[in-house]
C-alpha cells in the first residue's frame, strides 16, 4: 500500500512537471511535427510511391524509384561521385585556409578587424550573386574575365576555353567558388579557438626553447583539434547540400559530369515532375550524410582517445 | 490552476491554428454570374515592351468589353517560370490562367494540371481560326490544353557588312551551298549556334536532312538513327572541323548575340533579336533545295485550380482575338490567326514578314509530356558526338532507343 501510494505520488509529481513543461514546449513541438517529421515520413512515402502533384494520388510502388535513380541512369552516380568530390577537395582547403589566415590574423597587431570582416564578407554575400560573378569569370570567349586574361592579354592559351562546359574545369570552377566562399566562416571559427588558447602556453613553450613551427604544431593544432573536427563535419554535410552553385554555373553539364545530388533532386522533382525519385535522391543524401557523421564520430572519438585530449 | 489555465490556453491556440491551416475554402469553380465583380490572376513573363502593350492598351479594352471582369495580370521570371508553376500545381496558389512555353503544355496536361479547353461549345468554331502548326502544340491524347497565343520560329540573322566584306557576297545567299562554298576559305567561324539543345540544333539538323521521329511522334528507330539523320550529322561535323560551323558550348566562341556583330556572318534567331541596317533577318538559305527551322512560341491555358474557370477561358480567348493579336504585333508577337497571315500590317514589316515566310518550313519539336527528357536525350547525344567524338550511327540509335522509351 505504502509502495502503492508512493508510486502515485511520483507519477502525479511527473505529470505536473509535464504539465509545467508543456507550454514551453509545445509550440516547438508542433512546429517541428508540422514542418519537419511530418514532411520527412511523407518524402519517405512518397519514395516509395508514384506520386501526382496536381491531384495529389500517391500510388505505392515499392522500391521502383529507387531502382530507376541507382541503375537507369549514370546521372545519380556522377552527382553521388561529385559530392564526394567536393566533400575531398574543398574540406582539406577550407580547413588549411582558414587555419593559416586565423593564425596570420590573430597574429596581427593592428588592423584585425578590418581582415575578418574582408575574410567573412564572401560567407555573407548571396550564393546567388557570387555564382554569377564566377559565371562572368568562367565565361566563355573574351567575355569571360579568365579566357581573356589568359588568351588576349598573357597569351598563355591560344584558343578560349568554354569553362563551365566542360567535366573538370566545370566541376573546377563549383570547387574554387564552394573554398572561397566558405573560408572565411572556417577562419572566424578558427579564430575563436586560437584566441582561447592561454597566452602562457607559449610564453612556457618559448622559455623551454620551442620554435615557431614547434609551438604551432605542439600547441595550437593540438587545442584547436576539436575545432577542426568541428569544422571538417560540418563541411562534409555541406558538401551534400551544394546546389545553387550547380544549377547556375553548369547545369549539371556537360551530360550531367558536374551535377550534385542536389541538383539532380531539384531536376528530376521540378523539370521531370519524379517526385517519387526526388525523394529517393533526399533519402540516399541523408542516410548517407549521416552515415559520413557517424563514421567521423567514431574515428575523431579513437584519435581522442589515443592522443588524450 | 494558472498552471491548468495555461496548458488549456496553449492546447486551444494550437488546435485553432490547426484547424485555421486546414480550412479550405469550397468554390464552385464556374460559380460566376455576369453580375458578379471577380478578379482573375494571368501570369506572363513578357518582356518591358510587351508588358508595356498588355497594360496599356489589352487590359483596358478587355475591361472595356467585361466590366465585371478584374484581370490582374502579373509578371513572373522566366528563368524559375516552370518552377513556379509545378509548385503552384500543388499548392494551389497558381493563376487561372497563363502564358506558357508550348512544350510544356503536354507534361502540365498529363499531370492534370489545366482544363481541356475543347469541352467549352464554341471550341471548335474557334479552332477553325488558328494556324495549324500553333494549334497543334496544345493537343494532349487527343485534347487541346491551351490556346495558340503568339508563335515564332528562327530564321537567318546575317551580318550584311561581314557577308560581303568577308565572304564575297553582297546579296544574302539562297542556298547554304553557296554560303558554304563562300565560307570556306575565310578560315574562320562564320555560322554560330549557342549549344547542343533541341532549339539551337534542329534547323540544322532538319536542313541537313535528319528527321526526328515519324509524323506521328510515336517512333524514333527507324528516323533518329537513318542513314539520313547520321548524314545531316555528319555535314555539321565537317563543317565544324573546317572552321565554318562553330558550336558556342563546344568550342568557347563568343555568343552569337556578341559574335554576329563583328565575328559572325550567320546564326540562327528569333523575331526577338534587335535587327538594324547592318544586321537583318532573311529566310534560313536552302539545302539541297529544303529549308527547315523550329517552331516556337507560346500558348495561353487555364488552370485547373482555377475557381473562375468560364472567366478565364474568356479571357483567353479574347488574348487571341485580332485586335489584341494586331497589337501585340507591335511588339513582335507574331500572330496565331490564319486571318492575320496576309495581313498587310505583317507583310509590311521586312522582319516580320521574313518570319511568316519562314513558318511555313518550320517544323514542332516533339509534342510529349516527357519532353524534357527527350530534350536531354539529344544534348546528350549531341555532346557526346561534338564533344567527346562518340560514334555518330551508335551515339544517334542509342538516341532513339531512348526517346522510342520516352514515347511509349
Amino acid at each position: 500500500m505504502n509502495s502503492m501510494s508512493l508510486r502515485k505520488k511520483r507519477f502525479h509529481k511527473g505529470l505536473r512537471g509535464w504539465l509545467s513543461a508543456l507550454p514551453f514546449i509545445l509550440p516547438g513541438l508542433i512546429l517541428v511535427t508540422v514542418f519537419i517529421i511530418y514532411p520527412m515520413l511523407f518524402t519517405i512515402r512518397i519514395s516509395l510511391s508514384d506520386y501526382r502533384i496536381v491531384t495529389g494520388d500517391i500510388t505505392y510502388i515499392g522500391l521502383t524509384n529507387f531502382k530507376n535513380v541507382l541503375f537507369e541512369t549514370k546521372e545519380f552516380w556522377y552527382a553521388y561521385r561529385n559530392n564526394f568530390l567536393y566533400a575531398i577537395v574543398t574540406v582539406p582547403l577550407i580547413i588549411f585556409g582558414g587555419l593559416l589566415f586565423s593564425y596570420l590574423v590573430n597574429n596581427l597587431k593592428h588592423g584585425q578587424s578590418i581582415f575578418k570582416v574582408g575574410f567573412y564578407l564572401p560567407v555573407i554575400t548571396s550564393w546567388v550573386i557570387v555564382s554569377l560573378v564566377f559565371k562572368y569569370m568562367f565565361g566563355n570567349s573574351n567575355t569571360g574575365m579568365l579566357n581573356y586574361l589568359l588568351v588576349d592579354v598573357f597569351h598563355i592559351l591560344d584558343d578560349y576555353v568554354p569553362w563551365l562546359y566542360r567535366e573538370w574545369t566545370g566541376n573546377g570552377a563549383i570547387w574554387v567558388m564552394g573554398i572561397w566562399k566558405n573560408m572565411g566562416w572556417a577562419m572566424l571559427i578558427f579564430l575563436a579557438a586560437l584566441q582561447s588558447i592561454p597566452k602562457d602556453l607559449y610564453e612556457s613553450a618559448s622559455i623551454d626553447g620551442a620554435g615557431i613551427w614547434a609551438k604551432f604544431r605542439y600547441i595550437t593544432i593540438s587545442a584547436v583539434k576539436p575545432t577542426i573536427y568541428f569544422v571538417m563535419v560540418n563541411m562534409i554535410i555541406g558538401s551534400f547540400n551544394v546546389f545553387i552553385q550547380v544549377m547556375l554555373l553548369t547545369s549539371g553539364n556537360p551530360n550531367g559530369t558536374t551535377s550534385v545530388l542536389q541538383y539532380l533532386l531539384y531536376n528530376r522533382a521540378f523539370s521531370k515532375f519524379e517526385f517519387g525519385e526526388a525523394s529517393a535522391i533526399g533519402l540516399i543524401s541523408a542516410v548517407t550524410i549521416i552515415l559520413l557523421t557517424v563514421l567521423l564520430n567514431k574515428i575523431f572519438l579513437l584519435d581522442e582517445k589515443e592522443s588524450g585530449v | 490552476m494558472k498552471r491548468v489555465f495555461l496548458v488549456i490556453t496553449v492546447l486551444a491556440l494550437s488546435v485553432f491554428g490547426f484547424v485555421a491551416c486546414n480550412e479550405s475554402t469550397t468554390v464552385d469553380s464556374n460559380a460566376t454570374t455576369t453580375e458578379e465583380q471577380i478578379t482573375i490572376t494571368f501570369w506572363h513573363t513578357y518582356g518591358d515592351s510587351e508588358e508595356a502593350v498588355l497594360l496599356d492598351t489589352v487590359l483596358p479594352l478587355w475591361n472595356a468589353a467585361h466590366p465585371n471582369i478584374t484581370v490582374n495580370a502579373v509578371r513572373q521570371d522566366g528563368s524559375q517560370y516552370h518552377e513556379m508553376i509545378v509548385t503552384s500545381f500543388a499548392t494551389g496558389n497558381g493563376p487561372d490562367v497563363a502564358r506558357l512555353d508550348i512544350s510544356n503544355i503536354a507534361s502540365y496536361a498529363e499531370q492534370g494540371g489545366l482544363v481541356a479547353l475543347d469541352t467549352y461549345d464554341d471550341f471548335a468554331t474557334l479552332a477553325e481560326n488558328y494556324i495549324d502548326g500553333p494549334l497543334s502544340t496544345s493537343l494532349y491524347k487527343g485534347s487541346y490544353y491551351a490556346l495558340p497565343l503568339d508563335t515564332n520560329c528562327k530564321a537567318a540573322v546575317i551580318n550584311m557588312n561581314l557577308l560581303e566584306s568577308e565572304l564575297g557576297l553582297t546579296e544574302v545567299p539562297a542556298t547554304m551551298e553557296e554560303f558554304i562554298n563562300a565560307a570556306a576559305s575565310r578560315g574562320t567561324y562564320s555560322l554560330s549556334v549557342s549549344g547542343v539543345g533541341d532549339w539551337d540544333l534542329y534547323p540544322y539538323f532538319w536542313l541537313f536532312g535528319g528527321s526526328l521521329t515519324n509524323d506521328s511522334f510515336t517512333q524514333a528507330t527507324g528516323y533518329l538513327d537513318s542513314q539520313d539523320s547520321i548524314d545531316a550529322i555528319n555535314e555539321m561535323l565537317t563543317l565544324h572541323s573546317q572552321n565554318i560551323f562553330t558550336i558556342r558550348d563546344i568550342d568557347g566562341t563568343a555568343d552569337a548575340w556578341a559574335g554576329i556583330q563583328d565575328t559572325f556572318v550567320m546564326f540562327f534567331e528569333g523575331p526577338w533579336y534587335s535587327f538594324s541596317e547592318d544586321i537583318v533577318a532573311a529566310p534560313i538559305p536552302t539545302y539541297e533545295g529544303r529549308s527547315a527551322s523550329v517552331v516556337g512560341g507560346e500558348d495561353v491555358a487555364v488552370f485547373a485550380t482555377s475557381q473562375y474557370q468560364d472567366a478565364a477561358y474568356e479571357f483567353a480567348k479574347f488574348l487571341t482575338s485580332e485586335e489584341v493579336q494586331l497589337a501585340m504585333l507591335q511588339v513582335g508577337q507574331l500572330p496565331i490567326l490564319k486571318s492575320l497571315v496576309d495581313n498587310e500590317t505583317v507583310l509590311s514589316n521586312p522582319t516580320w514578314a521574313v518570319y511568316m515566310e519562314q513558318l511555313e518550313s518550320a517544323q514542332a519539336r516533339i509534342p510529349s509530356p516527357n519532353n524534357d527528357e527527350i530534350k536531354t536525350i539529344w544534348s546528350n547525344a549531341m555532346t557526346d558526338i561534338f564533344l567527346n567524338g562518340a560514334d555518330v550511327a551508335t551515339t544517334l540509335s542509342n538516341a532513339a532507343t531512348a526517346i522510342d522509351a520516352e514515347l511509349e
